[in-house]
């Protein structure tokens, strides 16, 4: 106590308790390390023989189009689910509210094998799509979607979820004695309402789609031009070619970088809503 | 609860809702044309009777009709909400889109009972240059003053074509230089309006100044209902009384003077104002002296002697017979220093720019 009734003069003069420095500039170095490394031993010389690789712009490729996949489908299933937790009151809301949850929580390995169970040919789900359709999932790029879009929606979901909630109902209302339906409410004023949220939601998601590994490789292995995409494909050159992996590596930290000047613009800008 | 008389093309309700221990219970009508103020204080229940007209709330019991058609009748099982009843809002805080274009503001009411993209854009300039406010077209309300947000908001409110219009403190978010401006032109677009127009403010000078009729709501009920000379002539109850505690005086306009019909002249700042002709004086406007004040830069000074005494919030209601007679508020550090007393001959002096003088409603 005696210590407590003394600090205050102490914090008034130095703004912040001086022992919090050392281990805050630690923990900064260590999350910046790995990356620096990387770029240090970097094979500068020869990433464009390393690039040549067919196999490479394929896994690009095929990346960038589930992870996009992934995130149209989050938009489409995880806006509505998000403004359903923010705005219904019904029995069995806390259920819902779990399972958007779970993907956070759970390791995605372990969400792969949940997906396996799901939708794999002998599923719950998936035994159906394979009797009815003759369509199966796993290993194909649409099971890359789903993975990806499992383990990525819950970003949006709750991103856009909480600005649901803050959003300005006095504007909806507004709308409503104008004559607008409920549903032109949502899209032309709660929506562009909550737009700075949900671009940033929507980049989160992708960029979490885009980084998938554990459930996806799990769901849909890695085979070349088909479902291997860049981290499965790095995680697999590692063994094989080193140099590879770390040069694939850039590829995905320069994309990274982009997604952080992107939302650091988007934080940055107050946003327009009084 | 009494009968309803027949209905009318205007608005016919007996509104009943109970929040909590809060019930309001009041019977209102607004025939086409007509001004009405509900005149109440904070807690009145004046925001809840606009919300259950607006059919942001339905009621609890009663009815109302509009143009002959019922909006909400708990009895029958009938209520359109605000999306289906065509009752236009003009909020206190305005509530504009703040990402969309004013031209866009005042089309969505348009837009969304089905007018194509191009022909409510029209129709939205068209409000707005009715407005005179053409030239805000392509801004965004961040971009506006209170005034011109708050037109806006009217002409998004009226370009949706509504069969009622609602006013929540019109004037409340304006600052004092900007009300006296926005009121004479408010009162001329309100009247051009053909519908009924329901507003509802805790300001009695808003009242008179706006309203062909004003009605008195106190917790929830109905406490007196007339014109605004009625009410401000014969206050129905105390509360009302001081309600519209303000110095009214009918008179004749000529050339920026008004000969005021109890005798005495009151000299305005409008020279273009002729004709009969109210003038509006806030109690705390009129300045007491104890001799004639020669340098003052007030316009109007006149003797009188005072009748009363009475504490008034943190004031003092000096009540001053003379041509004309008037409600004064001091401060009571001011009663001191001046030595006032019931009896005592005082000076009296307003400023012209503190006084608001408007035609007399016919």
């Amino acid at each position: 106590m005696t210590r407590a009734t003394r600090s205050p003069r102490r914090r008034d003069r130095a703004g912040v308790p001086l022992a919090l420095v050392p281990p805050a500039l630690i923990g900064a170095a260590f999350l910046l390390l790995p990356t620096v490394a990387l770029l240090i031993r970097m094979p500068w010389s020869g990433l464009r023989e390393l690039y040549s690789d067919s196999n490479v712009s394929a896994a690009l490729t095929l990346s960038l189009q589930t992870a996009t996949a992934a995130t149209i489908a989050s938009l489409l299933f995880g806006v509505p689910l998000a403004w359903m937790l923010a705005r219904l009151r019904f029995r069995g809301l806390g259920l819902i509210r779990a399972a958007v949850t779970m993907p956070l929580v759970l390791p995605p390995v372990v969400g792969g094998v949940s997906l396996f169970l799901a939708l794999g040919r002998f599923g719950v789900v998936g035994r159906y799509l394979d009797r009815w359709f003759g369509f199966t999932l796993p290993f194909t790029k649409y099971g890359v979607v789903a993975a990806e879009t499992f383990v990525a929606m819950p970003f949006l979901v709750i991103t856009a979820e909480g600005a649901f909630r803050a959003a300005d109902r006095r504007l909806e209302e507004a709308a409503a004695t104008l004559g607008a339906s409920r549903l032109t409410v949502f899209w032309r004023v709660t929506l562009p309402g909550i737009g700075p949220s949900l671009v940033a939601g929507t980049v989160l998601c992708w960029a979490r789609a885009l980084g998938e590994f554990g459930a996806t490789i799990t769901f849909n292995g890695s085979l070349p031009g088909k479902t291997e995409v860049m981290p499965t494909k790095i995680s697999l050159a590692l063994e094989t070619s080193p140099e590879q992996a770390e040069a694939l590596s850039l590829i995905l930290i320069a994309i990274a970088l982009v997604i952080l000047a992107a939302l650091r613009e988007q934080w940055l800008r107050p946003a327009v809503s009084s | 609860m009494t009968e309803l008389e027949p209905p009318t093309s205007g608005l016919v309700a007996a509104v009943e809702v109970e929040r909590g221990a809060f019930r309001l219970d009041v019977e209102i009508r607004a025939d086409p044309g007509e001004i009405v103020a509900v005149l109440g204080p904070n807690g009145a229940g004046k925001t809840t009777l606009l919300r259950v007209l607006a059919g942001l709330l339905p009621l609890a019991a009663g009815r109302i009709e509009l143009g002959g058609a019922v909006l909400d009748d708990p009895t029958a099982g009938v209520f359109r909400d605000a999306a289906r009843r065509r009752v236009g809002v003009v909020f206190q805080d305005y509530r504009l889109f703040p990402r969309m274009r004013i031209v866009d503001n005042v089309a969505f009411g348009p837009r969304s009972r089905g007018v194509p993209r191009a022909a409510s854009r029209q129709l939205a300039r068209h409000w707005l240059e009715r407005l005179d406010i053409g030239e805000l077209a392509r801004r965004r309300p961040p971009q506006l003053s209170g005034g011109q947000a708050q037109r806006v908001a009217l002409a998004r409110a009226l370009a949706a074509e509504p069969d009622l219009l609602l006013l929540d403190e019109p004037l409340a978010a304006l600052d004092a230089r900007t009300r006296a401006t926005v009121q004479g032109e408010l009162r001329e677009h309100l009247t051009e309006f053909a519908g009924p127009t329901l507003f509802v403010t805790h300001d009695p000078l808003e009242a008179l100044l706006l309203a062909d009729r004003i009605v008195v709501l106190e917790s929830g009920q109905v406490v007196q209902q007339g014109s605004p000379h009625d009410i401000a002539a014969r206050p129905a109850t105390d509360y009302v009384a001081k309600l519209v505690g303000v110095n009214l005086y009918a008179g004749a306009a000529t050339s920026g003077r008004v000969e005021l019909d109890g005798g005495g002249t009151i000299v305005i700042g409008d020279a273009e104002l002729a004709g009969r002709a109210l003038v509006a004086v806030r109690p705390s406007a009129i300045t007491v002296h104890t001799t004639r004040p020669d340098h003052s830069s007030a316009r109007n000074v006149w003797a009188g002697r005072i009748d009363a005494l009475a504490p008034l919030g943190d004031r003092i209601r000096l009540s001053v017979s003379g041509t004309p007679s008037a409600l004064v508020d001091v401060t009571a550090p001011a009663v001191t220093e001046l030595g006032l007393t019931r009896g005592q001959d005082v000076w009296l002096a307003t400023k012209a720019t503190d006084l608001i003088a408007y035609p007399e409603p016919s």
